[in-house]
C-alpha cells in the first residue's frame, strides 16, 4: 500500500471507525430542530395566521379576526366586526393595554368619534349602531422587535356604561 | 443587549446548520449555492439587527459574531477532542484509484463530482489518484500516484 498521507488514520478516516453514529446524529439534527421548526411553522405555531373569535349577547355580537401568534417586526391587522341586533346607542369598544404594549398602532379605520382612557384601557367611541346594522373597525399594527413574550389582550363592547360582551385572548410574540 | 442575544442565538443556529448540512454544500460555489448564501445572509441580517440602523448596532452585531467565532476556533485549538465536533474530520473517498462508495454515499457525493474536482486539478482519471480526501473545509485534496 502507498504511503498514507500524514494526519490520516485509515481506521478513522477511511473505515470510519467510531464515526458511524455521526451520520445518524446529523440526520436526527436535521429532523430536530430544523425540519420540526418548518412543520411547526406550517401549522401556524409561530404566527401570523389570524383566527376568529366570536361572542354574542342579546343586543349585539362581536367578531374579532386577528392573529394571536406574532413575531418581532411583523405588520398585522385586527378586524372588529360588530353586528347590532338591537340599537346600541352609545357603542364603545374598550381595548385592554395588551393591544398596544410593545406594538406600534399604524392606523385605525374608520376613526372613532373619540378616544379616551377608561381606567387605563383605550376606549373608542363608535357612536350609534342601529339595530340590524354592522360596524367594521380595522386596526393596523406592527410588532416592536423588542416586544417578546405573552400578553393578554382584552376587548369589550359597551353601550354607554353597560358592558355587552367581551373577548379575552392570549397573545404570544416570538423573537 | 437584544442584538447580542439575537446574534448569539443566530450564530449557534447557523453553526449547527452548517455542520448538519455537510461540508460539500459549504465549499461548492455553483451559481445557485452562491445565491443561497446571499439569501441566507440577508435573512440572518434581518433577524439580527431588525429595525436598528445605528452604527453601534452594527458594531455590536459584528463584534458578537467575531467574538463567538474566536471562541469556537480557540476551543477547537485548545481542546483537540472538540475539533472533530466543531470542525469535522477528513474522510478518505478514493484509495488507489478506487472510489470508496460507502464514504461517498455518506457525504452525498457521486464519482462524477470527484472526477469534476479532479479535472480542476489537472487529473484526468481516477486511475491517477492514489488518495482523495474530503477535507473538513469541504475541499477535496488529491494525491496522485507516483
Amino acid at each position: 500500500m502507498a504511503d498514507v498521507p500524514e494526519g490520516i488514520i485509515l481506521k478513522r478516516n477511511r473505515d470510519l471507525d467510531g464515526r458511524e453514529w455521526h451520520i445518524w446524529l446529523r440526520r436526527v439534527l436535521m429532523v430536530f430542530p430544523f425540519a420540526t421548526l418548518l412543520v411547526l411553522a406550517l401549522f401556524n405555531v409561530f404566527g401570523q395566521r389570524p383566527r376568529t373569535d366570536t361572542v354574542t349577547s342579546g343586543p349585539a355580537s362581536l367578531k374579532l379576526y386577528a392573529p394571536t401568534h406574532l413575531r418581532g417586526g411583523l405588520l398585522w391587522q385586527a378586524r372588529f366586526h360588530i353586528q347590532a341586533k338591537q340599537d346600541v346607542k352609545d357603542a364603545r369598544l374598550v381595548l385592554g393595554p395588551g393591544w398596544l404594549e410593545g406594538m406600534t398602532l399604524n392606523t385605525l379605520e374608520p376613526s372613532p368619534i373619540s378616544e379616551a382612557s377608561d381606567n387605563g384601557k383605550l376606549a373608542l367611541d363608535l357612536g350609534h349602531i342601529r339595530a340590524g346594522n354592522e360596524y367594521l373597525l380595522f386596526m393596523q399594527f406592527q410588532v416592536n422587535p423588542t416586544n417578546v413574550g405573552h400578553r393578554t389582550r382584552t376587548v369589550a363592547l359597551y353601550d354607554g356604561d353597560t358592558r355587552l360582551l367581551g373577548i379575552d385572548q392570549k397573545v404570544t410574540v416570538f423573537p | 443587549m437584544d442584538i447580542v442575544v439575537r446574534g448569539t442565538v443566530l450564530f449557534f443556529f447557523v453553526y449547527l446548520l452548517m455542520r448538519v448540512i455537510g461540508r460539500r454544500e459549504l465549499s461548492s460555489l455553483a451559481p445557485f449555492d452562491l445565491f443561497l448564501l446571499v439569501v441566507l445572509g440577508d435573512a440572518i441580517q434581518q433577524g439580527l439587527t431588525q429595525d436598528d440602523y445605528s452604527v453601534l448596532g452594527a458594531i455590536l452585531a459584528v463584534s458578537t459574531f467575531a467574538v463567538l467565532q474566536l471562541f469556537v476556533s480557540y476551543s477547537a485549538f485548545k481542546f483537540p477532542r472538540l475539533r472533530p465536533v466543531l470542525e469535522g474530520e477528513p474522510t478518505v473517498i478514493v484509495q488507489d484509484g478506487k472510489p470508496i462508495e460507502k464514504n461517498l454515499k455518506r457525504e452525498r457525493m457521486t464519482v462524477d463530482e470527484v472526477l469534476e474536482e479532479a479535472r480542476l486539478q489537472q487529473i484526468s482519471s481516477l486511475d491517477e489518484i492514489q488518495w482523495a480526501v474530503l477535507e473538513p473545509s469541504g475541499n477535496i485534496s488529491f494525491i496522485e500516484k507516483k
